[in-house]
């Protein structure tokens, strides 16, 4: 079923993901608070990152995680602490606080060659508030729950420092993340990952290893996490515990659905939808609802934001790409549509 | 496509609607913008709707009987949802958009250390922030130099009331009950440091937030012999405790640290909660201070509801004479610089309800002391003057 | 010795009591998931509204006839257990009718969504404020040879036992449960035998709300204020319901009863004497329901699907 998306032609989607990721270019000569929108972007390209990657484990695998969090917490706080407190460049520990929480993923994903389904999604849940657990008690290193400052990252002599470098960084990185994602989907790994999804017990037949490729999935997310944990650590200097709860990992997943299941373009619109909605629409708009009702209560944001993500799902259950599709094919075929498959 | 562009043109409307380039950030000739973060929609959201109540308040005293030197207090909040990721990003917003002149009374610890490096990088200053972790005035981290704290730190919090504890009763066996996080860290370096310093041992018991059952640890402080204890908790914590310890027949000295104060605990407890001290760093509401006789003033002026009517209520409001008396001092043409030279000028100032607060450019934690309150017969009272 | 022995018991009973409020929405949990295998992530915010609506209904019946009375608090039941019925009709009419045919996840992303909303709106309606709820129970505690137990504690106990075994009664001799049970397993050969579908949907849901609010009044007053954070103990209840295994109504009760007396003594006499237990207090239960699993990848109760190509 999700193969189908690959078969149409949707160029449209990379030219809107490019167009929102440019805008600050445009925006910047005209309005200072552009800093504003691009600094949530920034947190999106984090978050892009994770999402890829939690893509190809929930949506490819169809192996659900909702502790994703803790693989961008122990990429966050494996780079903070090497480059801070053992002295290892910034670069070097791009590669090795990654690879830290990809064999995380090995040990999280060993329970996924056993339990299936919501029990694999509430072992991972645990293991989310494991990990956190393990921070707090490396309080040696970790400053336990009180936080941990985070130094200015250097590449090559460059201080990133403003919010502009923050953004070339970032995006450089998700940009990567998304054609390596796409290769690894469209790769032999890729289409071992969808059989597993598909039948556990076609693909064995088909002579695929379940204990490897889970495994590697699982370690490839951690990859994409870590990484992604990285970033988030030197462009916010300041990590603790509390950033990465179980909610944000929920967050993850529902990124990862929001935008349809098993494509990597589906997951990056999703993340850029869902972080843009929650810190940047939102909070516009209730300024605006504040002009016209003097309302006290601060619930209107939670408000709208969970009303937005009911009737989306709602009424588009197949996710941001899944509308997609359907505007293609309704005007491919217009004005022959048939009527139903519009409703 | 059609929604899609229409989204993108309205992002681009929203941006461009509000951009004027002011030569202060947030001062103009009739206004001050102030940026406050709450937690409006969290676990904390009941004193998100309380705080800036009571700050509001005072500007409104304050905007009525002319401003600061001609200039109308207004005051934009923002929720972070007790999240130190959308607290930076509301500060962001607070920043960046609506260019405000300086954040005040931002509440959690997470949230206010998550500010840090933003407060750094633009100059911003943050004024009383609220919480009470001794970590927010710790001069070696970043940007401390323009972080204001008013409160006595949970560290010193828990040094006095052992220190109370044991001028009391030199053989006292102190156990305290802590949550397990940053606040109770804080909780936990105060108890280390007065270990060490008295050569008391403190039987140390947690619970993690949002716990429903207490048996375990009030089990534990029995077979510990302990009979005095200290709950460094909020205000579910400190009811479902003395109700336990009442029902398992163990009849300690209950204390605890500031966030206990609230007069919901004593309403709550009912019967176990009497003779419960807490520790606070600065007057109650209800007292004869004379910042507090004007807030009750002010509050029966403005007909302020009075179920907001309080300790965290007040809290705002004493925050918000604090930092009036910052603007006051930042003189007529004020910039940010010169707001945190004029709060540094403060020097054993009374606010009339916070103990005499003095800032240095090497000391930024304001007060060190609390006063003891404890309830009698259901009724907070006042049995201390300022301890430190 | 016997100081130790009482103290486990002590906090045994304190644990099982902890247990049978996990238990309880355990068992919302299952309902759902045994008819619609659908998690609803909003089950905790569904007792927070089932409390809420009963404090409603105390207060404006205090507020009408005076002091509360035996026959206030059963008049607030009657009418918190009717607007339960109500609101698990409704649910099912919003969220579960319109996506049937969707993919779990997409309904599992719809309860979460509804969770947020349901936050928000109860916050909306009933003001930022926490409120004092008012027990039936008061403070009274049955005392025995050094263990006590807190009156609403035994109610707690008393009500989980018996709506277990309603439920289980329910579910395995009566012709609804048995219609359950088989829509459950194929909805499609369920329907084509001529089982409404989705009136054992709606009934599911409906269930589901009224565990809900049963729960939710007898915890309110243990929380001692009341407030929406409450929604959030839910999620304190997931690894009972997937030890037990999910889906199992007596998995419910024993997973709920485990992980709530392996909670408490591991705080309590555990910590006393091994420090580094702290450490770990908050995640023991996850500690043993990864290793159950590991064992029994569907819970203790959960049955085994057997798959097929």
């Amino acid at each position: 079923m999700k193969d189908r998306y690959e078969d149409e032609n949707l160029h449209w989607i990379p030219v809107l993901i490019t167009l929102v990721i440019l805008l600050p270019f445009v925006i910047q000569g005209l309005t200072y608070s552009y800093k504003y929108y691009l600094f949530v972007l920034n947190i999106a390209g984090i978050y892009i990152i994770l999402t890829v990657g939690l893509d190809l484990l929930s949506g490819y695998t169809g192996l659900i995680s909702l502790g994703h969090a803790a693989f961008l917490a122990i990429g966050a706080y494996s780079s903070a602490i090497l480059v801070d407190q053992f002295g290892i460049p910034f670069f070097l520990s791009m590669i090795i606080s990654p690879l830290i929480a990809g064999l995380f993923g090995l040990v999280f994903g060993f329970p996924a060659l056993r339990i299936t389904g919501m029990y694999l999604g509430l072992t991972t849940m645990g293991f989310g508030f494991i990990v956190k657990r393990l921070i707090i008690a490396l309080r040696e290193w970790t400053h336990g729950a009180g936080g941990l400052d985070v130094s200015y990252p250097v590449i090559f002599g460059y201080t990133i420092r403003t919010d502009w470098d923050n953004y070339y960084l970032i995006y450089f990185f998700a940009v990567l993340a998304i054609v390596a994602g796409r290769r690894i989907g469209k790769s032999k790994i890729g289409r071992a990952f969808m059989a597993i999804r598909d039948s556990e017990q076609a693909a064995e037949a088909s002579s695929v290893n379940l204990a490897k490729y889970k495994m590697l999935a699982f370690f490839i997310s951690g990859l994409f996490a870590g990484f992604a944990g990285v970033l988030f650590a030197h462009t916010n200097h300041f990590i603790s515990t509390d950033h990465f709860d179980m909610l944000l990992s929920i967050y993850f997943i529902i990124m990862v659905l929001v935008g349809g299941v098993s494509s990597i373009y589906g997951a990056v619109l999703g993340t850029l939808f869902i972080v843009l909605l929650d810190n940047l629409f939102v909070p516009l708009l209730e300024d605006w609802i504040h002009v016209f009702f003097n309302t006290e209560t601060g619930d209107i944001q939670s408000l709208i934001f969970g009303l937005v993500m009911f009737l989306f799902i709602i009424f588009q259950p197949m996710g941001l790409y899944g509308m997609w599709l359907k505007m293609r094919i309704y005007w491919k075929l217009f004005p022959f549509n048939p009527r139903k498959r519009f409703t | 496509m059609k929604k899609m562009t229409g989204l993108l043109i309205s992002i681009l409307l929203l941006l461009t609607a509000c951009g004027k380039q002011a030569p202060a950030p947030g001062v103009t000739d009739t206004e001050i913008l102030i940026g406050n973060i709450q937690d409006l929609s969290g676990p904390m959201k009941e004193l998100g709707a309380v705080l800036p109540a009571g700050s509001n308040l005072y500007f409104r005293h304050v905007n009525e009987q002319g401003g600061v030197h001609g200039r109308q207090i207004k005051m934009i909040v923002e929720d972070h949802q007790y999240n130190p990721q959308k607290a930076v990003t509301s500060a962001k917003k607070l920043i960046e958009k609506d260019q405000v002149f300086c954040l005040y009374h931002v509440i959690g610890t997470s949230p206010c250390e998550a500010l840090r490096p933003l407060l750094a990088e633009t100059g911003t200053p943050l004024i009383a922030p609220a919480t009470q972790s001794g970590t927010m005035s710790d001069m070696s981290r970043p940007a401390s130099d323009l972080i204001f704290h008013t409160d006595t730190g949970y560290d010193k919090q828990t040094r006095i009331l052992v220190d109370h504890i044991l001028s009391e009763d030199a053989n006292a066996k102190i156990g305290v009950i802590y949550q397990d996080d940053d606040y109770g860290e804080n909780v936990l370096k105060g108890a280390a440091e007065v270990e060490q310093a008295t050569g008391t041992s403190i039987q140390k018991e947690a619970y993690q937030r949002g716990a429903t059952d207490f048996a375990g640890q009030v089990g534990n402080l029995i077979k510990g012999g302990v009979n005095h204890v200290i709950i460094a908790g909020v205000v579910k914590e400190p009811i479902i405790v003395m109700k336990t310890a009442a029902a398992m027949g163990f009849s300690p000295q209950f204390y605890g640290t500031s966030p206990t104060m609230d007069h919901r605990v004593a309403l709550a407890a009912g019967p176990a909660g009497e003779g419960f001290i807490a520790a606070n760093f600065a007057n109650l509401w209800n007292s004869d201070a004379p910042g507090a006789v004007e807030y009750r003033e002010l509050c029966a002026k403005y007909e302020v509801p009075e179920a907001y009517m309080g300790m965290y209520h007040f809290y705002g409001f004493i925050t918000a004479k604090v930092l009036v008396e910052g603007l006051e001092r930042a003189g007529k043409n004020p910039t940010r610089k010169r707001l945190v030279n004029g709060l540094e000028t403060l020097n054993k100032w009374d606010s009339g309800a916070f103990p005499p607060i003095t800032y240095s450019s090497s000391d930024h934690a304001g007060t060190e002391s609390v006063v003891l309150v404890q309830v009698k017969e259901g009724v907070q009272t006042v049995i201390s003057d300022w301890v430190d | 010795m016997t100081e130790l022995i009482t103290g486990l018991l002590q906090e045994s009973i304190s644990g099982i009591a902890l247990g049978c409020i996990y238990a309880l929405i355990a068992l919302g949990f299952t309902l759902i998931y045994k008819a619609t295998e659908v998690v609803n992530f909003a089950q905790g915010e569904l007792m927070m509204v089932g409390a809420y609506v009963n404090f409603f209904f105390v207060t404006t019946f205090i507020s009408s006839a005076g002091e509360p009375t035996l026959w206030t608090f059963i008049v607030a039941l009657a009418g918190s257990i009717i607007f339960a019925l109500a609101f698990g009709w409704l649910l099912d009419l919003i969220i579960n009718r319109p996506m049937k045919d969707e993919p779990i996840f997409s309904i599992i992303m719809a309860t979460i969504s509804l969770s947020i909303i349901l936050r928000a709106l109860v916050a909306i309606i009933a003001g930022p404020m926490s409120l004092l709820p008012i027990s039936p129970f008061g403070e009274g505690v049955f005392s025995f040879g050094g263990i006590v137990i807190s009156i609403l504690d035994t109610f707690i106990i008393g009500s989980a036992v018996i709506l277990v075994i309603l439920f289980y009664y329910f579910f395995n001799k009566t012709r609804w449960g048995v219609a359950m049970q088989a829509t459950s397993e194929d909805p499609i050969a369920a329907q084509l035998m001529g089982i409404p579908v989705n009136r054992v949907n709606s009934l599911v849901w409906i269930f589901s709300a009224l565990v809900a609010t049963i729960s939710g009044i007898l915890l309110a007053p243990k929380l001692s204020l009341l407030d929406t954070t409450m929604g959030f103990l839910g999620l304190k209840a997931f690894p009972a319901a997937v030890l037990g295994g999910f889906g199992s109504i007596a998995g419910a009760i024993v997973g709920g009863v485990i992980m709530g007396v392996i909670e408490t003594i591991s705080i309590g006499t555990l910590s006393f004497h091994y420090v580094w237990i702290k450490e770990i207090n908050d995640i023991i239960v996850w500690i043993v329901l990864i290793a159950v699993l590991m064992i029994k990848p569907d819970g203790l109760f959960g049955v085994e699907k057997v798959k097929k190509v």
